[in-house]
C-alpha cells in the first residue's frame, strides 16, 4: 500500500447521487429533443443522449482535476468550502459563478456537438464499410441511415443547443428547489 | 433427529459438490487452457524470487504477462456478466491487472492511479472482443445487431469513464483533507456532496501548537526589555508579532499547504497595571463554522523595577502568559 491510499476518511456520495440524478434529467430530455427535431428512432436517440452527457461529464471531470491543482488559495479554499460545507465565504463569488455557468454551458454545447460529430461518423463509417449492400436494409434502416447522412450541420448544431439547453433549464430547476 | 441428519448430510454433500467443482476449476482439462498459463505465472513469480537482479525483472515481467493471458483467456472462456452489464466479470479482474502492471508495478500494488484507471480499462478490455468479432463477410441480418453492439461498447466506456472520473473526485477530496489536516476534524454535517466515515474528532490543535511555539518568542523580545522599548514594540506589534508569527508557522508547518491559511494577530489592552496582550491564530480556511474559529493566549505585560528604585530608566518589561490557549468559534475582535 502507498501512502496515498488509506482507510477512507470521507466519500462523495453526495456527488454521485447529484450526478446520477442530474444525468437522469438531462438524458430523458435530450432524447426526446433528438427524436423529435433530428428523426432519429428512440433507441438511437437515447443512446446519443446518453453518451453525449456521461462523455461530456467525463470531459468535465478531466477539466476539473487538471485545473484544480493550479487554483490559487484563495479559490480553492473557497471550492473545498462549497463541497465540504456547502457555503461560500465570500459574497462577491456569486457573479464569478454566474459567469462560470455560462462558460460552462458554452462549453458543454461545444463538447457535445464535436461529440455528436464523431459518434455519427463512428456509428456511420463502420456502418457502411462492414456493410456495402444498402439494399438488404430494412427500409426502416436506410431511412434511417439516410437520416443520420443527411443530417445538416445547421439542425445538428440547433438540435444539440436546444437540448443542452432544455436538459439545462431542468438541472437549475432541481438545484432551485433544493436550496429554496 | 432423523430430519437433523438429513440436513448435515445434504451440508456434506454441498461442501463435496464444491470441492469437486473446485477441483474440476483447478486442473487444466488439456495442455493449452487458461489454467495452465495461470500456474505458469505462479511458476515464474515462485522462481522470481529466487532470482536476483534483472534476471528477476525479467521473470516476474514474465509470470505478469502469463497472469493478463490466463485472465483474458478465462473471460472469453466463461461469461460470468457483472450484474445489469455485458461485461464480463473476468474482464474486470484482466482490467485490475492491466492497471496493477501499468501504474503499480515494482513500487507498490496499489496506487491511487491503478483503482482510478481500473474501469476504464476493464470497458476496453471488454471492448476488444467486439472489434475483432465478425470482421469477416457477414450476412446482412447481422448489421443491425453488430450497430448495436457498437452502441453498447459505447455506452459502456462512457460509463464506466465516469466511474473512474468519480474515483479520481474521492482521491481529490481525501488528499485535500490531508494537505489541510484542520479540515479533518471539521464538521461535514451539512455538505451535499460527502459523508463522513469517522467520527468527528477534537477540533484541530494546530493553531493551539503554533501559539505555544511562538510564546517563548515573544517572551525573548520583552522580558527584561526596557519598559520604553517594549511600549514600543506594542505599538507596532501587529507588525512584530506578525512577523514572528509568520516565522513560526512556516517552520513549523513546513510544506503543508496550510501554513497560507494562518495567520497571527496582536490584541492589545490597557489595564491599570499595564498591558495585557492576546496573541490569537486565525484560521483563514474552509470551516463549518460560518464565523471561523481562532485560537487565543493572553498575557499580561508589566513593568517592574528590580532595584526597588524609583527610576523610570531601569523600569524593565515582565511577561506572564495563560499556560492554556482558549479556542474561540466566531470571528475576531476588531483592533483597536
Amino acid at each position: 500500500m502507498s501512502d496515498e491510499l488509506s482507510l477512507p476518511i470521507i466519500l462523495p456520495i453526495g456527488a454521485i447521487v447529484f450526478e446520477i440524478l442530474f444525468l437522469l434529467t438531462a438524458i430523458p430530455v435530450e432524447a426526446y429533443i433528438f427524436h423529435r427535431l433530428l428523426k432519429f428512432d428512440k433507441r438511437t436517440s437515447i443512446f446519443y443522449a446518453i453518451s453525449l452527457n456521461v462523455f461530456s461529464s467525463v470531459i468535465g471531470w478531466i477539466a476539473f482535476f487538471t485545473i484544480e491543482p493550479m487554483l490559487p488559495i484563495a479559490i480553492k479554499a473557497e471550492l473545498i468550502n462549497y463541497v465540504f460545507f456547502n457555503k461560500l465565504q465570500n459574497p462577491n463569488l456569486s457573479t464569478m459563478i454566474v459567469l462560470l455557468s455560462f462558460i460552462i454551458f458554452l462549453s458543454t454545447f461545444l463538447v457535445k456537438f464535436l461529440l455528436m460529430k464523431i459518434l455519427i461518423n463512428f456509428m456511420n463509417e463502420a456502418g457502411t464499410k462492414t456493410e456495402p449492400e444498402t439494399e438488404l436494409m430494412s427500409s426502416q434502416q436506410r431511412a434511417n441511415y439516410i437520416n443520420i447522412a443527411k443530417l445538416q450541420n445547421n439542425t445538428l448544431v440547433t438540435a444539440t443547443l436546444i437540448a443542452n439547453a432544455l436538459s439545462y433549464s431542468a438541472i437549475s430547476f432541481i438545484v432551485l428547489i433544493r436550496s429554496s | 433427529m432423523n430430519s437433523l441428519f438429513k440436513e448435515v448430510f445434504a451440508l456434506f454433500k454441498y461442501i463435496q459438490d464444491l470441492l469437486l467443482s473446485l477441483q474440476k476449476l483447478l486442473t487444466p482439462t488439456k495442455a493449452y487452457s487458461w489454467q495452465t498459463l495461470i500456474y505458469l505465472s505462479l511458476f515464474s513469480w515462485g522462481t522470481s524470487y529466487f532470482a536476483i537482479g534483472y534476471i528477476k525483472d525479467i521473470i516476474a515481467f514474465c509470470g505478469w504477462i502469463f497472469l493478463l493471458a490466463g485472465t483474458a483467456w478465462y473471460t472469453t472462456d466463461d461469461p460470468l456478466r457483472v450484474p445489469g452489464t455485458f461485461m464480463p466479470v473476468g474482464a474486470v479482474i484482466t482490467g485490475f491487472l492491466v492497471s496493477v502492471f501499468a501504474f503499480g508495478y515494482q513500487e507498490s500494488v496499489l496506487t491511487s492511479k491503478t483503482i482510478v484507471i481500473w474501469p476504464t480499462i476493464a470497458a476496453i478490455v471488454t471492448a476488444i472482443p467486439n472489434f475483432f468479432e465478425g470482421t469477416g463477410g457477414r450476412s446482412a441480418k447481422a448489421k443491425l445487431p453488430k450497430l448495436q453492439d457498437r452502441q453498447k461498447v459505447v455506452v459502456l466506456l462512457a460509463w464506466c469513464m465516469l466511474i473512474s472520473c468519480w474515483l479520481q473526485f474521492y482521491f481529490v477530496i481525501d488528499k485535500w483533507l490531508k494537505e489541510y489536516p484542520s479540515l479533518r476534524a471539521d464538521n461535514f454535517q451539512k455538505s451535499a456532496f460527502v459523508i463522513r466515515l469517522e467520527p468527528q474528532g477534537q477540533k484541530p490543535k494546530i493553531g493551539d501548537e503554533i501559539l505555544n511555539k511562538l510564546q517563548p518568542l515573544v517572551n525573548q523580545q520583552i522580558a527584561n526589555q526596557p519598559w520604553s522599548e517594549v511600549e514600543k514594540w506594542l505599538l507596532e506589534a501587529n507588525q512584530q508579532l506578525g512577523n514572528l508569527g509568520r516565522r513560526t508557522i512556516n517552520s513549523n508547518l513546513g510544506k503543508s499547504q496550510e501554513r497560507l491559511l494562518w495567520r497571527v494577530e496582536p490584541r492589545i489592552r490597557n489595564i491599570d497595571s499595564g498591558y495585557r496582550l492576546d496573541m490569537l491564530t486565525i484560521w483563514g480556511g474552509p470551516t463549518a463554522d460560518s464565523q471561523g474559529y481562532y485560537w487565543k493566549k493572553s498575557c499580561l505585560i508589566q513593568p517592574s523595577n528590580p532595584g526597588n528604585k524609583t527610576d523610570n530608566k531601569n523600569t524593565v518589561a515582565r511577561i506572564s502568559c495563560d499556560r492554556k490557549n482558549e479556542l474561540v468559534l466566531g470571528s475576531p475582535p476588531p483592533q483597536q
